[in-house]
C-alpha cells in the first residue's frame, strides 16, 4: 500500500516542498538545459518554417503547378500537344554562356530565356521598374535583357551597356532584383541574365547536343488545380509518353535539392545542439550531486521516518524532472519564437520563404531531448541517494562515499542514454552519419572521463613537491570534489566538437581554395560543337602550348529504371541517391579515362560492337545495388536505351578532372548529336593573367563555347560553404558557452571548500599572491589537460571524417586548433581566478569562528 | 507498576540477543557493541547512559533498524529485523518506531505541520493533515503550524520533532539526547511532553541521555561502557 501511495502524488508533493527553498544551486542546471533545448527547438522550428514556406510557395518556386524538364531538346509536337491540353504552358530555357563586352572582357552567365507567359506565378522585380516584356523586347538588332547586378559589377558596366552572347547583342536595360522561381533552379556558377526566347535563338547557341535545359511549366485551370489533378497528369504523362525522358516535378516537390539541404543542415545543427546538451549534462550531474550532498540530512531524516530508498529516489527524481522542465520552458519559448522574430526582422531581405508557426512536434522533440539528457546525467547521482545512510544523523562521522549506485540505477542510466542515442539516430536524415556522430560523442565522453580519472591518479601519485604552492595546486586536482572531472569533461567535449568543425572546415577550404591540387584543371569548356572540336584542339595547342587538354563527348541522361525497377521507386542511401535525382552528365569512350581505374569486371575492347555496355562508379553502383551484368535504362535525347553493366570504376573525384558516373561503350551513341566538354590543365602552373588571356581569346574564337574558370567556380562554391560553416561553427561555439557555464557551476559548488582552504592557509601565513598562484596553477593544469585531449579528440574526429567520409587527404591545421584551445584555457583560468578573488577577499575571523 | 504492565513486559517490545557490531574499515575498524543481551518490556521506559563512545547511539540505531549487527538477533515489536531488507526496514520504522534526535532534523523546506505529517504521508494515511494538526496541538504548537523550522526556537523545533515521532502512534519511541541542544527549562518541557506521550499511549520509550536526573525518571537505567552493558545496572533503578 505504501509503495503504491508513494508512486502517486507524494513524491511530487515532497519534491515541490523541497523547491520552496528556491532554485539556488540549480541555475547552472537550468541554464544548461535551457540553452540546449533552445538550440534544438530553434533549429527544429526554423527548419520546419522553412520547409513549410517552401511547400507553401511551391508553385512560385517551381514556376507552375507542374514542371517538365528536358535536357538538350525541346518538346516534340505530340508532347507539346499533351502539355497544352493540361493548362497554360510557359517555357523557359536555361544554359550557361559567355557574355562579352566590346573590349573583350568576358563573364560566365546563367542564361535564362523566357516566353511571354513567364512567370506563371509570382512576379519578376526589375530596377528600373519596367514591364518584363519591355525589358526583354527587341529593338532593331539588339535584344533587351535583365541582368543580376553581380554581372554589371563583374564586368564594370552601367545599366544600358551592351554585351554580346554568341551571335546576338544585348542591351542590359534593367537589373534583376528578384526572380520568383530562383530557388527551384539550384545553384549557378554565374550571375543570371534574363532574355527572351527569340534572343536565345538569335545567339546561335542552340546547337545539337548543346547543354540547354528546357523547362515547361503548367498552370492548371483554377477550377481543377487539386493535388489529384497533379497526380493524374503526372501519371498520364508517364503512361502516354514513356520515352519523353522528362523529369516531372510538382509544386509539392518544387525544390527537392534545397529541401534535402535544409534537412541535412538541420540534422547537423541538431547533432551539434545535442552535443551542447551533452556538455550541459555534466552541469546537470554536478548540480544534482551537489544538491543531494547538501540534502543528506534531509534524506536521512526522511528515511528515519519510514521513507524507502526507492521512495527517496522518486522524490528527487521528480524534483530533477521538474527542474529540467523549468529549464526547458524558456528554451522552448525562445526557440518557438525565433522563426517569427527572424521573419519579422529579416523577412524582407532573406531569399528564403519562411512560414513561421508553432511546430509542436519539433518543440516536443526538443523538450524530450532536454528531459532525457537531464535524466541520463542525473540518474547516477540520484541512485546514490537510495543508499544514504541514516546513521549520519546520530554520528558525527564521514562515511566512505559509495562510488556506484545500485545496478538498477546504472542500468537505467545506460537505458536512457541508449534511448537518447537511438532517438537522435532514428530521427536523423542520414542515420549512418548520425550513428557515427553519436558513437564518436560517446567515445570522446568516456575517454575524457577516463582521462580525468587518470589526471587525478597522477596527481595523487605525484611525488610531494617542495613548493607549497605546487603541492596545494596538485592536491586540489585530486581531492574529493575537485574540478578535474567537470572541467575535463565539459571543456574537453566542447573543444573536441569545435576543433572537429574548424579542422574539417579548414581542410575543405585548403583543399578547394588555398591549395588546388596541382593536377586540377584551370578551365572547363562546355558546349564545344563536334564540328568545332578539331579547331578547338588546335586553338589550345597554339595558345597554351604547355597545357594538357582533355576533351570528351558529353550528353545529359536520366536513369529511368534499374533492373526493371523505376528510378522513383528505388530506395538508395544518400551516397548513391543523388544519381537518381536528376539528369547526369554521361559520356562514351573506348578506353579507360584518366583519373579512373577499373575495379571490378573488364573494360570493353576498342572495337566493341555488341549491345550497349556501361561502366559505373563503384560506390554509386554498390549504393544502387548494381552488379556486373545488371541492366540499366537511361533516357538520353528523348530515347530510352538499355545498357548492361560491364565494369565498375573507382574515381579520383578530388582531381577535379572530367569524371562521369556513367561511361558507355562508344557504339551506344553512334550518330547522336553531341557536344564536347574539355579541360585544360597547366602541369607547370599558370598565372591569372595567362588564364584571363586564354579566356578572352577563346571567347572571341568560339563565341558559343562556355568557359568556366575553376578558381572562380570554387570561390563561388566557397562562399556558400562559408555561410553554412558559419552556422555550424556558431552552434558549436554554444558547446563552449555551455562548458563555461558548467565550469562556473563547478566553481560555485566548490566555493565553500575554497573559502575554508584559503582562510585556514591565510591564518597560518599564506599570502594572497601565493594562494592566487596556487589556484591559477590548478586551473591551468586541469584546463591544459582538458584542452590537450579535446584538441586530440577533435583532430582525430576531423581526420576520420575528412579521410573516410570525404575521401580527401587530411592535414592538421594546428593554428586553428591551438587558438581554440588557448581561448578555452584562458577562459578557465580567468573564470576560476575571478571566483577565487572573492575567496581571497574574505575576512578570516568570521569564517574561523564558524568552523 | 501494576500487574497488567508486568504481564506485558513478559513479551518484550525489544529483544536483543548476542548483538555484536563493528564499524569502520581495516585498521580503523572498531568493535562498538559487544555481546549485547537486552530485553525491554512493552510500555517500559528505559534510560540509557554511559560515557561518550560507549555505544549508546549505536545501540539505538540497531533497535531502530538503522544499523545491522554483525551477529546476534534483534526483535522489535514482534518483528525480527534481521529478515527485513532495507525497504522493509524503512516501512517497519515508519509504522513502529518514532525517533527524536538531539539536533531535531526537521526538514527546512517544510512547515511544522508538513514535517509532522510526513511519516503519515509516507505510509499513505488519508487523514495525515488532520492527525498532524492534532499532534501539533498536543505539543502546544497550533499557532505555529505554518511556520518553517528556521522561524521556530530550538524548543519549538524539538516539540515539532516529538510530534512527528509520536504521530504514527509508534510502538517504540527512541530519543537520542533530546535535550542536549536545549536550555534547562525548555529541555524540561520537552521531557514532560515525551513522558506524557509515553504514558498516555503506552509507548515503549528508550532514551539516551547524559542527564542522570532524567535517566532516573525512567523505569530502568541501562549503563553502557566500552560497548558492553554493565551487569549491575540492568535492573530497575527506580523503586515503584
Amino acid at each position: 500500500m505504501n509503495t503504491a501511495t508513494l508512486s502517486s502524488s507524494l513524491p511530487l508533493r515532497l519534491a515541490l516542498r523541497e523547491l520552496r527553498a528556491g532554485l539556488g544551486g540549480f541555475y547552472v542546471f537550468i541554464a544548461c538545459i535551457a540553452l540546449g533545448v533552445l538550440a534544438i527547438a530553434a533549429v527544429g522550428s526554423l527548419s520546419a518554417s522553412l520547409e513549410n514556406g517552401l511547400a507553401r510557395e511551391g508553385r512560385t518556386i517551381l514556376g507552375g503547378d507542374l514542371s517538365f524538364l528536358l535536357s538538350h531538346r525541346e518538346v516534340s509536337a505530340p508532347e507539346r500537344a499533351f502539355l497544352e491540353q493540361q493548362g497554360q504552358v510557359s517555357v523557359a530555357a536555361t544554359m550557361r554562356a559567355m557574355a562579352r563586352t566590346n573590349d573583350e572582357r568576358t563573364a560566365l552567365v546563367e542564361l535564362k530565356a523566357v516566353d511571354a507567359a513567364y512567370p506563371l506565378f509570382g512576379a519578376v522585380a526589375l530596377q528600373p521598374a519596367l514591364a518584363l516584356s519591355a525589358a526583354l523586347a527587341r529593338t532593331g538588332n539588339v535584344f533587351g535583357a535583365a541582368a543580376d547586378p553581380a554581372l554589371l559589377a563583374r564586368l564594370d558596366l552601367a545599366p544600358g551597356a551592351r554585351v554580346t552572347i554568341g551571335d546576338a547583342t544585348f542591351e542590359l536595360r534593367a537589373t534583376l532584383q528578384s526572380e520568383p522561381d530562383k530557388l527551384g533552379g539550384g545553384l549557378g556558377f554565374g550571375p543570371r541574365l534574363l532574355v527572351s526566347q527569340e534572343a536565345l535563338r538569335a545567339t546561335g547557341l542552340l546547337q545539337p547536343g548543346s547543354l540547354v535545359r528546357w523547362h515547361y511549366r503548367i498552370r492548371l485551370p483554377d477550377n481543377d488545380a487539386s493535388e489529384a489533378a497533379v497526380r493524374r497528369i503526372t501519371a498520364a504523362a508517364e503512361e502516354r509518353l514513356p520515352e519523353a525522358g522528362w523529369e516531372i516535378r510538382s509544386r509539392s516537390n518544387a525544390s527537392p535539392g534545397l529541401e534535402r539541404n535544409v534537412e541535412r543542415f538541420t540534422q547537423y545543427l541538431t547533432l551539434v545542439g545535442l552535443t551542447a546538451l551533452l556538455v550541459g549534462g555534466v552541469g546537470v550531474a554536478n548540480a544534482i550531486k551537489g544538491h543531494l550532498d547538501r540534502k543528506r540530512d534531509v534524506i536521512a531524516t526522511l528515511k528515519s521516518l519510514g521513507a524507502t530508498g526507492r521512495g527517496v529516489f522518486r522524490i528527487y527524481l521528480t524534483q530533477t524532472l521538474l527542474l529540467a522542465s523549468i529549464g526547458a520552458l524558456p528554451g522552448l519559448v525562445i526557440g518557438a519564437a525565433l522563426p517569427f522574430l527572424i521573419n519579422w526582422i529579416f523577412g524582407a531581405i532573406i531569399p528564403l520563404p519562411l512560414a513561421p508557426a508553432l511546430y509542436p512536434g519539433n518543440l516536443a522533440l526538443a523538450f524530450a531531448y532536454g528531459l532525457m539528457t537531464a535524466l541520463a546525467f542525473a540518474l547516477w547521482p540520484l541512485g546514490r541517494a537510495h543508499d544514504v545512510s541514516v546513521s549520519a544523523l546520530f554520528r558525527d562521522e564521514v562515511e566512505p562515499e559509495r562510488q556506484r549506485p545500485r545496478l538498477s540505477y546504472i542500468l537505467s542510466t545506460v537505458l536512457v542514454a541508449a534511448a537518447l542515442a537511438a532517438l537522435a539516430i532514428m530521427l536523423a536524415y542520414d542515420r549512418r552519419i548520425a550513428a557515427i556522430f553519436v558513437a564518436a560523442a560517446a567515445g570522446v565522453f568516456i575517454t575524457l572521463r577516463l582521462v580525468a580519472g587518470l589526471i587525478m591518479l597522477i596527481a595523487r601519485r605525484a611525488p610531494r613537491s617542495r613548493s607549497t604552492i605546487l603541492r596545494l595546486a596538485i592536491a586540489n586536482i585530486h581531492r574529493p570534489g575537485a574540478l578535474t572531472v567537470s572541467v575535463v569533461l565539459s571543456l574537453g567535449l566542447g573543444l573536441a566538437l569545435l576543433v572537429t568543425v574548424i579542422e574539417i572546415d579548414g581542410n575543405l577550404r585548403r583543399q578547394f581554395l588555398a591549395a588546388l591540387p596541382e593536377k586540377a584543371p584551370a578551365f572547363f569548356f562546355l558546349d564545344i560543337q563536334a564540328t568545332d572540336a578539331e579547331r578547338f584542339d588546335a586553338f589550345v595547342r597554339a595558345r597554351a602550348p604547355g597545357a594538357v587538354l582533355e576533351r570528351v563527348p558529353m550528353l545529359r541522361g536520366r536513369i529511368v529504371s534499374i533492373k526493371g525497377v523505376a528510378a522513383e521507386d528505388i530506395k538508395a542511401p544518400p551516397s548513391a541517391a543523388w544519381v537518381l535525382q536528376s539528369d547526369r552528365g554521361i559520356t562514351y569512350t573506348d578506353q579507360v579515362a584518366a583519373g579512373s581505374r577499373v575495379a571490378v569486371g573488364d573494360w570493353w575492347g576498342p572495337d566493341y560492337q555488341g549491345p550497349p555496355l556501361v561502366s559505373l562508379e563503384q560506390k554509386v553502383a554498390e549504393g544502387l545495388g548494381l552488379k556486373i551484368g545488371d541492366s540499366i535504362v537511361v533516357n538520353v535525347l528523348g530515347r530510352n536505351l538499355t545498357a548492361r553493366v560491364a565494369n565498375l570504376r573507382t574515381l579520383d573525384w578530388q582531381s577535379l578532372g572530367i569524371n562521369f558516373v556513367m561511361v558507355f561503350s562508344p557504339n551506344t551513341f553512334r550518330g547522336a548529336p553531341v557536344s564536347h566538354i574539355a579541360t585544360i590543365t597547366y602541369p607547370d602552373g599558370s598565372t591569372t593573367e595567362n588564364e584571363i588571356a586564354l579566356l578572352k581569346a577563346a571567347a572571341v574564337a568560339f563565341p558559343s563555347v562556355t568557359a568556366v574558370r575553376v578558381r572562380d567556380a570554387l570561390e563561388a562554391f566557397g562562399g556558400i560553404v562559408t555561410n553554412l560553416v558559419m552556422g555550424i561553427r556558431g552552434a558549436s561555439a554554444l558547446t563552449l558557452v555551455m562548458a563555461v557555464l558548467v565550469l562556473g557551476g563547478a566553481l560555485a559548488a566548490g566555493h565553500r571548500h575554497r573559502v575554508y582552504d584559503a582562510v585556514v592557509l591565510r591564518a597560518v601565513g599564506a599570502t594572497r599572491r601565493q594562494l592566487l598562484l596556487a589556484y591559477g596553477l590548478e586551473y591551468l593544469l586541469i584546463s591544459f589537460a582538458a584542452a590537450l585531449f579535446g584538441v586530440a579528440a577533435g583532430t582525430l574526429a576531423a581526420a576520420l571524417v575528412v579521410i573516410e567520409v570525404m575521401n580527401l587527404p587530411f592535414i592538421w591545421l594546428p593554428g586553428l586548433a591551438a587558438t581554440a584551445a588557448l581561448a578555452a584555457i584562458a577562459a578557465t583560468v580567468v573564470l576560476g581566478l575571478a571566483g577565487t578573488f572573492t575567496v581571497l577577499g574574505q575576512k578570516p575571523a568570521p569564517v574561523l569562528r564558524a568552523l | 507498576m501494576n500487574d497488567t504492565s508486568a504481564l506485558q513486559r513478559a513479551t518484550p517490545a525489544i529483544a536483543l540477543a548476542g548483538v555484536n557490531l563493528s564499524l569502520g574499515r581495516g585498521a580503523a575498524r572498531v568493535h562498538i557493541l559487544k555481546d549485547i543481551d537486552l530485553n525491554i518490556g512493552r510500555g517500559e521506559a528505559v534510560g540509557m547512559v554511559g560515557p561518550s563512545g560507549s555505544g549508546k547511539s549505536t545501540l539505538l540505531m540497531v533497535m531502530a533498524g538503522l544499523e545491522r549487527p554483525d551477529s546476534g538477533s534483534v526483535v522489535v515489536a514482534d518483528q525480527a529485523l534481521g529478515g527485513l531488507d532495507e525497504d522493509a526496514l524503512a516501512r517497519f520504522r515508519g509504522r513502529n518506531v518514532g525517533i527524536v534526535f538531539q539536533s531535531f532534523h526537521l526538514i527546512p523546506t517544510m512547515t511544522a505541520l508538513e514535517n509532522v505529517a510526513v511519516p503519515l504521508e509516507l505510509i499513505g494515511a488519508p487523514d495525515a493533515q488532520e492527525r498532524a494538526t492534532r499532534e501539533l496541538a498536543a505539543v502546544g504548537l497550533s499557532e505555529r503550524r505554518h511556520h518553517y523550522p528556521a522561524q521556530l526556537s530550538g524548543g519549538e523545533q524539538q516539540r515539532v520533532a516529538l510530534a512527528r515521532a509520536l504521530v504514527p502512534n509508534p510502538a517504540i519511541l527512541i530519543a537520542d539526547e533530546p535535550t542536549g541542544n536545549l536550555d534547562e527549562t525548555t529541555g524540561a518541557e520537552i521531557i514532560e511532553l515525551m513522558f506524557k506521550g509515553h504514558v498516555e499511549r503506552q509507548t515503549t520509550l528508550v532514551l539516551v541521555t547524559h542527564d542522570t536526573g532524567l535517566a532516573a525518571r525512567c523505569d530502568r537505567v541501562v549503563r553502557l561502557r566500552s560497548g558492553r552493558i554493565e551487569p549491575s545496572t540492568t535492573r530497575a533503578a527506580v523503586p515503584a
